[in-house]
């Protein structure tokens, strides 16, 4: 094909989109609702994550020890915890340091008389935790340690966050697929219609010998503007309204507007993905109509 | 030149279209195609111009051999030739000029070579005045000479016409041959398949007779030119032919 054609495809290819208006107006208001909620999904899933690292990132768990164990024995357990594979990081409190912090609870007479010898605390450690969900593996590990008295039990969060990173996961994996491949079929047919419509045309240019590949560009030039524009579309609707909802979310779980991510962080990234998807969803479902149509109907010519 | 050997098409429901047809065209023949509905004269076009593949035997079109040519190849065949149809097949929402200027713009042909090919072409056919108005606003001779047009615009080598008259008036028929008639003159080979024997009577030429997917009668009659010159080839065995 001679790039001298190439304007006068172009140009077809989006006067089709203005000859057969109602229809590529129906396919970009229906491809735009699907990519916004693919886009609410993809964001609410990133969201999600960012959160369950952030709750992470908090999740401290004690070790305590026996209260007869030795400070030097204590230490060297505390070499021990930093060895555990899933230990990120390991944090010492000495019995002093637990009792001290009871003092205003205990009153000072209490506390005075716990001092030294009749302090009943044990040594404790903090430790930060690199995977939650091997949390169970990570105390069973700990247990068997010498000198430990009991682990706080914190499993009932770590499962919680756990299952609810993998649902969003699981969730966000097939409302996008999903959701993909219903675009995918609107684009589709979009351009099987138009190529109905056009079929006429599609002949006479096969009858004076168009290549397919010059059939075939006014319509990908179509299948290709119809899935940039919703896309666009549809990431100026989800920049448009992520702070507001984030605000709003805030509103019912404080730790919403601190723990997720601003606006700032997500617009480019999400007119990027928007975009590329339409873009791409463009040219997939333009193709495979195209390809299709020419191998069965678009090789008639003379007709019956 | 147009080479068909033994030529062989069955159509997946089982109608055998073509039978064991042998014909050769030689370059810038006129050659009339007649015989009934269903004899197996579209299917020959369709061959000729590798919309069909035969089943067996050798399909040659302007030096290609069209039984084992690929699929890519296809188009760069079909722009050695023309096609006029019946139905004229021209674009409503395009002008004159653009449903000519079509067929140079698809096969990739420069904005500059067109706006001056096409006002040549359309003064051949008589349309120069009619190149802004829309096919709907032209007779039935009219938007059949524009599909000429835009048949003959890329200089093809071979011309098919498939019932060039059959949607227009006798004495617009008589026009429309009559230009088949100048542009086979120029040397272009000239396939012409119809069922008005009136016309093929008029003009002359080589006539082929195609029945039940064979051809039962190939012969030649006196043509008579448009300038009123009769040729010198002749054959009594016309009339049987039609």
């Amino acid at each position: 094909m001679k790039l001298s054609g190439l304007p006068y495809l172009l140009k077809e290819g989006f006067k089709n989109i203005w000859t057969n208006r109602m229809m590529s107006l129906a396919s970009v208001i229906v491809l735009i609702s699907c990519l916004i909620i693919t886009g609410t999904a993809a964001l609410i899933s990133v969201n999600v994550r960012t959160l369950i690292a952030n709750i992470g990132d908090d999740n401290e768990i004690t070790v305590y020890l026996q209260p007869d164990f030795s400070d030097t024995d204590s230490i060297r357990l505390g070499t021990e915890l930093s060895a555990l594979s899933n230990v990120e990081n390991c944090r010492f409190r000495s019995r002093e340091d637990v009792l001290k912090s009871y003092q205003d609870t205990l009153g000072e007479n209490i506390y005075a008389s716990m001092q030294g010898e009749g302090n009943p605390f044990g040594n404790e450690y903090k430790l930060r935790l690199r995977d939650l969900s091997q949390y169970e593996d990570t105390v069973q590990q700990i247990k068997a340690l010498s000198g430990i008295d009991k682990v706080s039990d914190r499993s009932d969060i770590a499962d919680k966050l756990t299952r609810l990173n993998y649902f969003v996961t699981i969730v966000g994996v097939w409302v996008v697929l999903i959701l993909g491949v219903v675009t995918l079929f609107i684009i589709a047919n979009t351009i099987k219609m138009t190529m109905y419509a056009r079929r006429f045309e599609i002949s006479i240019m096969k009858s004076v010998g168009a290549t397919n590949a010059f059939v075939r560009i006014p319509f990908m030039v179509e299948a290709m503007a119809i899935g940039l524009f919703a896309g666009l579309m549809s990431s100026a609707v989800l920049i448009a309204l992520y702070e507001p909802i984030r605000h709003a979310a805030a509103g019912v779980i404080g730790m919403i507007r601190t723990a997720t991510l601003p606006v700032d962080a997500v617009w480019f990234p999400t007119l990027l993905a928007m975009t590329g998807a339409g873009l791409l969803i463009g040219l997939l479902g333009g193709s495979v109509s195209i390809t299709r149509y020419l191998h069965k109907e678009g090789g008639a010519i003379l007709g019956t | 030149m147009i080479h068909l050997e033994n030529v062989t098409k069955v159509y997946p429901n089982g109608t055998h279209a073509v039978r064991n047809l042998t014909l050769d065209i030689p370059d810038g023949e006129f050659v009339f195609i007649v015989g009934p509905s269903g004899a197996g004269k579209s299917t020959l076009l369709k061959l000729l111009i590798r919309e069909e593949v035969a089943d067996n035997g050798i399909v040659e079109v302007n030096g290609k051999n069209l039984m084992t040519m690929p699929r890519r190849q296809v188009p760069y065949l079909r722009r050695t030739m023309g096609i006029v149809f019946q139905d004229f097949r021209l674009i409503d929402k395009m002008t004159v000029f653009d449903n000519v200027a079509f067929a140079m713009r698809v096969t990739g042909h420069a904005e500059s070579t067109i706006r001056k090919r096409v006002p040549l072409v359309l003064r051949m056919v008589g349309l120069s005045d009619k190149a802004k108005r829309k096919p709907h606003e032209l007779s039935g001779g009219e938007q059949q000479r524009v599909s000429l047009a835009r048949a003959i615009i890329n200089r093809p080598a071979l011309l098919i016409a498939d019932e060039p008259t059959g949607n227009i008036d006798p004495e617009r028929s008589v026009e429309i041959m009559k230009m088949l008639f100048n542009i086979h003159q120029k040397g272009t080979t000239v396939i012409v398949v119809t069922h008005e024997h009136e016309l093929v009577r008029q003009f002359g030429g080589r006539v082929l007779r195609i029945e039940e997917g064979k051809i039962t009668a190939d012969v030649v009659l006196p043509m008579h030119f448009p300038n009123g010159k009769k040729s010198a080839d002749t054959s009594a065995k016309g009339d049987s032919a039609l």
